[in-house]
């Protein structure tokens, strides 16, 4: 192994200059000038980090590209910054506003973070309609899974509904529940609208709800069966 | 193992060991580095942190900076150590400057469980969630470091694998680097 | 002056010798067999989105009704693994820790057991992969991107454990690469062999270092950006999360910032691949050595500043979309040079239409319909129209299919007789290249035509969108699912080819194809140690067709 043989200071001599920068930069903000305490705080750092890596981790006697590496590598930092800056440091720019930071801001000093699902972000969130009540567990599912297109009262009336063709059911419709009972809504819930010989549109959901699962929403979708009206025998569907 | 003979050879003239820890630390550089952007650019967006800021342990970070700096004055002095073919000496300072990092990371489970008690916890802002994972990303490699010194020195004190002395310590000095700028960013900037 | 290699290691249990190895020969083996079953698993993906797609809502056979969360599932899942699991490991590890210490004249890697120790994280990478598909709430669904706040929250990716085993799985195969690179890198700059100058050494060498050290600049930042979705995921912060102060566009601009020099990363060891092809089968030198190098140099120099053109619709600042739109287009010029030095290097050669020279011409064809399609990409205007479409998937398919695939086919085809020392078949290599590329081109090209008349990406059914669930554009899903079936029917003629080459194939020669470069002096398969007498170089790896020689070959370490 090469022996390093260059005259260098007294490592002793370089910690102490360490030491006192420390200070110095521990002493910097006490003077309240806030040039003055970034000067001391971030270029004595940068002073600090050259005096490391020039005589403890003696840079100098490498080979040039050696430096040149990790200066490349801090480059890219900047290239980084430069990128991204605009967009995360930034709040305003050409034709945007980011409300969510400029709120967080302006929420500041208390040091306390808004409990979580608080007001939207970069766009306007749309009004939540009015919860159904329901005495079954399923009901956080079905707002998940279903109530895009079925609508979070089970009407039909969900966001989505208006593109499709054919509609979704509507669960608050008496005629609905005159020809299915419990059994087929599990089917197609499960298994998919083509397993009961209606729209693919309508999707298979059975992988991703475990029985437990599966039997909550199926008691939820039953709720909506308000009239508590039964299939007559003759009149199931397929 | 029998080392390749691969290993021997040196078409740059700088030891292989050497060069490939000048690698890793061009490495360390990008991820440390995408901490702190990432950390820098919230910080100048978000004026308030300045305030989340105030409640850091200046002197505790000072003291940490200080025992950082001594430990890496401790790892030159190994290498210089092993560089005179003094293996039990270049051990010596090797696991002195393990008990630096001992020390460091003391002082920082004190200062954290004092601040997580006064509720200033990870989830509490953003400023806090940067602190705790910039600073705990750092703590990490001080532990990692401060292993490998010791199974370093282990074998530095019968004077075998001596190169290695010189190659930890250009970790621990990259190490020391990072927390040169943590200390200002979390502790000063108020 | 000669070195004698070490070959003190006689006989060695079945473990030692395949799983606990330092040999390189044999790591790269591992990361090679790990990498083909891992694209298996994923082309096995594929399969089943795309029967969603042409029948909707019906059974898969093989796997069952797709519902919407799984198909989001198998989507992520299959870029995911052919990234990360099939490309990078396959280019990158398998090809360098095969290559490297033969081509530069060594006999291992300077670091065998940090090696090793590469190869068992990645593995193990592999196998967290595998098993979120079995967890709870199953595999994660967010995008192979992973944006917060889908990725960050249970709430809303309803897969909590998949998504963090996924997120360890990603992060524990940065930090395999990583020290794999090490090696690479320090193995390349050290331990050539006498005589081998910087321009003596091969291209596809050259390749896979830069595109290492390309891989070790980039990745830092979303290394950092995984611990703080790590963070969000299991801790509760809000690193990424709006309504509490966070910013998601932070997380993609990390993303993409290793992102986009990742597609070089695994770009460049493809086009060394294909320069070693063409040369030992048009019988030619490399056309422009150096401009080959400095390109690629600065190919990977500009791929750090061409990143957010992956989020011109993310809501980025539009002046910085100007500067990404610019910076993206320059970047085709220098691949562009690329395509030209290596058709320049064809034109009057002597080519032999074997096997591994086919993939390499396809390559190059394949190639430039992705490259030129990037460009409609990098025009932040037209890309307003294209984001999300199908006509992206398209582009990145034809780019990244060359380089994974037939890429690595050509390397597979044209280093088998070395690795196993035995020759493939040739009628069955021709007819797996046929098979692949016809059926890639029409599983493809009709996916470009969805996209521009608007079929999103990642959406589990285009037929519920009435503008788009015209017949036409369902027979054209329907062309593209059939021929992606076809096409992984003719993979099993290549595994039966591998498979009854390494154990009946004829035995190869030393060096079968007549070529220059280092491995080839080596036995076919090299010993431990790789040379009876570790070689000196005398010449550059492309002298083919040296004037006043009886032989079209020069070999690097034959005296004269």
């Amino acid at each position: 192994m090469s022996a390093d043989t260059h005259s260098h200071p007294s490592y002793v001599k370089i910690w102490g200059i360490l030491v006192a920068l420390l200070v110095v930069s521990v002493c910097g903000p006490m003077l309240g000038i806030k040039v003055v305490t970034l000067i001391t705080a971030f270029g004595i750092a940068v002073v600090k980090a050259y005096l490391v890596t020039k005589h403890f981790m003696h840079i100098d006697v490498q080979p040039r590209y050696v430096a040149y590496l990790l200066l490349s590598m801090v480059a890219f930092m900047v290239v980084l910054f430069a990128g991204v800056a605009p967009d995360v440091m930034r709040h305003d720019g050409l034709r945007w506003t980011n409300v969510a930071a400029k709120a967080e801001v302006a929420r500041g000093g208390h040091g306390e973070a808004p409990p979580a699902h608080a007001a939207a972000a970069k766009a306007e969130a749309p009004k939540p309609q009015a919860q159904p009540v329901s005495p079954s567990e399923g009901a956080a599912t079905f707002q998940t899974l279903c109530s895009p297109c079925h609508g979070p009262n089970g009407d039909a009336q969900g966001p989505v509904a208006a593109a499709l063709n054919p509609k979704p059911a509507n669960f608050t419709a008496p005629e609905f529940w005159a020809t299915r009972d419990r059994a087929h809504i599990e089917k197609v819930i499960r298994d998919g609208g083509p397993s009961v010989g209606k729209s693919p549109l309508m999707a298979a959901f059975g992988g991703q709800l475990d029985p437990a699962a599966l039997t909550k929403l199926v008691d939820h979708v039953m709720h909506f069966n308000k009239a508590g009206v039964a299939p007559a025998p003759s009149a199931q569907p397929r | 193992m029998q080392k390749p003979i691969a290993t021997t050879r040196s078409a740059t003239g700088i030891p292989t060991g050497k060069l490939a820890i000048w690698w890793v630390l061009a490495s360390e550089i990008v991820i440390f580095g995408g901490l702190l952007v990432s950390y820098i650019m919230n910080r100048l967006g978000h004026g308030e942190w300045g305030d989340y800021a105030a409640h850091t342990n200046t002197m505790a970070g000072a003291v940490n900076t200080f025992v950082l700096l001594t430990s890496s004055l401790s790892a030159v002095l190994a290498h210089k150590a092993a560089d005179q073919k003094d293996g039990v000496k270049a051990a010596r300072l090797l696991r002195l400057t393990a008990l630096g990092a001992a020390v460091f990371l003391v002082i920082k489970s004190f200062e954290w469980t004092h601040e997580i008690r006064a509720g200033y916890t990870i989830t509490k802002n953003g400023f806090w969630a940067f602190y705790y994972t910039a600073a705990g990303l750092h703590g990490l490699h001080v532990l990692a470091g401060a292993v490998i010194m010791l199974i370093i020195a282990a074998d530095a004190a019968k004077n075998r694998e001596l190169q290695r002395v010189e190659l930890i310590g250009l970790y621990w000095h990259f190490v020391d680097v990072v927390w040169i700028f943590l200390f200002p960013l979390l502790y000063i900037a108020k | 002056m000669s070195e004698h290699a070490s070959d003190h290691h006689g006989s060695e249990g079945f473990f030692k010798k395949y799983l606990w190895s330092t040999d390189h020969k044999i790591i790269a083996m591992q990361y090679l067999f790990t990498g083909m079953f891992m694209a298996l698993i994923g082309g096995f993906l594929a399969y089943a989105f795309r029967m969603q797609h042409a029948f909707p809502g019906a059974s898969v056979p093989g796997f069952g009704t797709v519902s919407p969360g799984q198909y989001n599932m198998l989507v992520t899942s299959h870029g995911t693994i052919m990234v990360f699991w099939v490309a990078m490991p396959v280019l990158i590890a398998a090809f360098g820790n095969y290559l490297i210490p033969l081509m530069i004249g060594c006999d291992d890697m300077v670091f065998p057991r940090l090696n090793r120790l590469s190869y068992q994280v990645f593995l193990l990478s592999a196998l967290i992969l595998l098993v979120s598909f079995v967890v709870p709430g199953g595999a994660f669904g967010g995008a192979w991107t992973s944006y917060p706040p889908l990725s960050s929250r249970a709430e809303y990716n309803l897969s909590p454990a998949g998504a963090s085993l996924w997120l360890l799985a990603v992060a524990l195969e940065f930090v395999a690469f990583l020290m794999g690179g090490i090696n690479f890198i320090t193995t390349v700059m050290n331990s050539r062999a006498p005589g081998m100058s910087a321009f003596r050494i091969p291209m596809v060498i050259w390749m896979i270092v830069i595109a290492t050290v390309l891989f070790m600049g980039s990745v830092g930042p979303l290394v950092a950006g995984a611990v703080l979705l790590f963070c969000d995921q299991l801790l509760g912060t809000a690193f990424y999360d709006p309504t509490r102060g966070g910013d998601p566009i932070l997380w993609q601009h990390l993303f993409w910032f290793f992102g986009h020099p990742e597609v070089y990363v695994v770009l460049l060891p493809a086009m060394g691949i294909v320069a070693e092809v063409m040369t030992v089968f048009a019988r030619k030198k490399l056309f422009a050595y150096k401009t080959v190098l400095y390109t690629a140099l600065g190919t990977a120099v500009v791929s750090f500043f061409v990143w957010a053109h992956h989020q011109f619709v993310a809501g980025i600042d539009p002046r910085m979309a100007n500067i990404f739109s610019a910076a993206t287009l320059i970047i085709s010029v220098p691949v562009a040079e690329m395509i030209f030095v290596y058709i320049a290097t064809l034109y009057g050669g002597s080519i032999r239409l074997k096997t591994p020279m086919l993939w390499a011409l396809a390559f190059m064809a394949e190639f430039l319909i992705g490259g030129c399609t990037g460009i409609y990409l990098g025009s932040s205007g037209s890309d307003l129209h294209l984001h999300d479409t199908y006509f992206v998937l398209a582009h990145f398919h034809f780019t990244f299919f060359p380089i994974a695939i037939i890429g690595a086919f050509a390397g597979i085809t044209h280093w088998f007789p070395k690795m196993f020392g035995r020759m493939m078949d040739e009628r069955l290599g021709k007819i797996h290249f046929w098979g692949t590329i016809i059926t890639f081109n029409t599983t493809f090209l009709p996916l470009f035509i969805t996209g521009l008349a608007g079929d999103h990406r990642r959406i589990y059914s285009h037929i519920n969108f009435p503008d788009l669930a015209r017949a036409e554009l369902q027979q054209l899903r329907m062309v593209a699912t059939i021929s992606v079936v076809v096409m992984l029917a003719f993979q099993l003629v290549f595994l039966f080819n591998f498979y009854m080459s390494l154990r009946r194939g004829p035995k190869a020669e030393a060096n079968p194809w007549n070529a220059n470069t280092l491995e080839w002096a080596a036995p076919s398969p090299p010993p431990h140690g790789n040379f009876a007498e570790l070689p000196t170089v005398y010449r550059g790896p492309y002298e083919y067709g040296a004037p006043g020689r009886e032989e079209d070959f020069w070999p690097q370490n034959v005296p004269s």
